[in-house]
């Protein structure tokens, strides 16, 4: 494994080091777990997953009395999620006990096509064997809307992200963006969130990495951001051209970021302050 | 003749004061510009009131401490000093210009 050059940060550091040979994403969480453990001794890692909300009790009570705010997008996600095709299918006939759970096995690494599959992936996929419209995954009136829902039917199951050995180049891949310094303020996602987890930038608590996954997406403005928005929205505050959504940059990040949060509870839909 | 002179003179003073803008505090705190707000907190009545700390309190007297020159060097590239910093190279990735930066350091060299 060879750690990218330049990459100063101490957490990147350590993370290299636990990783050896491809011991990789095991060893790294494990790292990364320890470190934030030990950084934030106060927030119970199952806490990690309320992101923002962990740090600050006034805010954790706005994202409690923010949550029917989501209502109207979920079911919006619903009706699409359930809409007859012009074949009298429907996106939930394309999924395990119509899509139930389904949400926290997401992102996979599809072997045939030897990369990784995210959910929205997975939704246009049945869309276009079923000869539907695809939608945009920038869309948060669709694709937003569907993903509030079908993450929804998985609220409360645990994260169980998969890396098998042929998977191992794409977490790395995720790994190294992660951690690498992009853009004209020279953050790396790291600096904030490994760095910094628990800070406040702007007067929010910056959230851990291991969580960043469990709560996506969430709702600000009446709509759905999903986890690839809000990463785009990071790389434009950090002066980086935004990959675009859906990429193979974005996705093996978003791999990375959720086996990350393996083992915690998936907690769609949360309010956001705008 | 005394109206071509006060002419002059307001010609001057406005061209001043663009040269003065923004603002030393007006660039650190605006997040098109430094943002300098959003990791640093400022004594009260400095700047606005946060509890931003990803980046340590700043205080008048340890400005004065490390001096412009110092501060300067700081703002232009803070990788120099400390390779793990997560502060952004203002002036290496010319996110302000070098007049910009004097204005920041006169700022924080003025806090109390």
């Amino acid at each position: 494994m060879r750690c990218p050059d330049g990459l100063r940060l101490a957490a990147a550091a350590l993370a290299c080091a636990a990783m050896g040979a491809l011991a990789a994403p095991d060893g790294m969480r494990s790292a990364l777990e320890a470190r934030l453990r030990s950084q934030l001794p106060d927030v119970a890692p199952r806490d990690f997953a309320l992101g923002s909300a962990a740090f600050d009790p006034e805010l954790r009570a706005r994202v409690e009395a923010g949550a029917d705010d989501a209502k109207p997008v979920i079911a919006r996600g619903a009706a699409l999620w359930k809409r007859r095709f012009k074949d009298g299918k429907s996106l939930a006939g394309c999924f395990p006990n119509g899509g139930r759970r389904v949400a926290a096995a997401y992102p996979q690494y599809h072997p045939r096509l030897k990369l990784v599959f995210t959910l929205e992936m997975a939704v246009n996929q049945c869309l276009k064997a079923h000869h539907e419209a695809l939608l945009d995954y920038t869309d948060a009136a669709t694709m937003g809307a569907i993903t509030a829902y079908v993450r929804s039917l998985a609220e409360g199951s645990r994260i169980a992200v998969r890396v098998p050995a042929a998977a191992e180049t794409h977490f790395e891949q995720g790994r190294r963006l992660y951690f690498s310094r992009l853009g004209q303020r020279n953050f790396a996602c790291a600096s904030c969130h490994v760095q910094g987890a628990g800070k406040r930038y702007a007067d929010v608590p910056l959230p851990p990495a291991i969580g960043q996954a469990t709560s996506w997406p969430y709702i600000r403005g009446g709509e759905a951001v999903t986890l690839q928005a809000q990463v785009r929205r990071c790389l434009e505050r950090m002066g980086a051209a935004p990959f675009a959504a859906g990429s193979e940059e974005l996705n093996d990040l978003e791999y990375f970021l959720t086996y990350l949060s393996n083992g915690l509870p998936v907690k769609a839909n949360a309010w956001r302050p705008k | 003749m005394r109206v071509a002179a006060l002419a002059a003179l307001l010609l001057l003073a406005a061209a001043a004061a663009r040269a003065q803008s923004p603002s030393g505090l007006e660039i650190f705190t605006s997040p098109a510009k430094g943002y300098c707000i959003a990791c640093h907190q400022v004594p009260e009545g400095a700047g606005p009131a946060t509890r931003s700390d990803l980046g340590p309190r700043l205080e008048g007297k340890r400005m004065r401490e490390l001096g412009k020159a110092r501060l300067r060097a700081l703002l232009a590239d803070p990788m120099a000093a400390n390779p793990d910093t997560v502060m952004p190279p203002f002036g290496r990735h010319r996110i302000l210009s070098p007049a910009e930066i004097d204005r920041v350091v006169d700022y924080l060299d003025a806090l109390p």
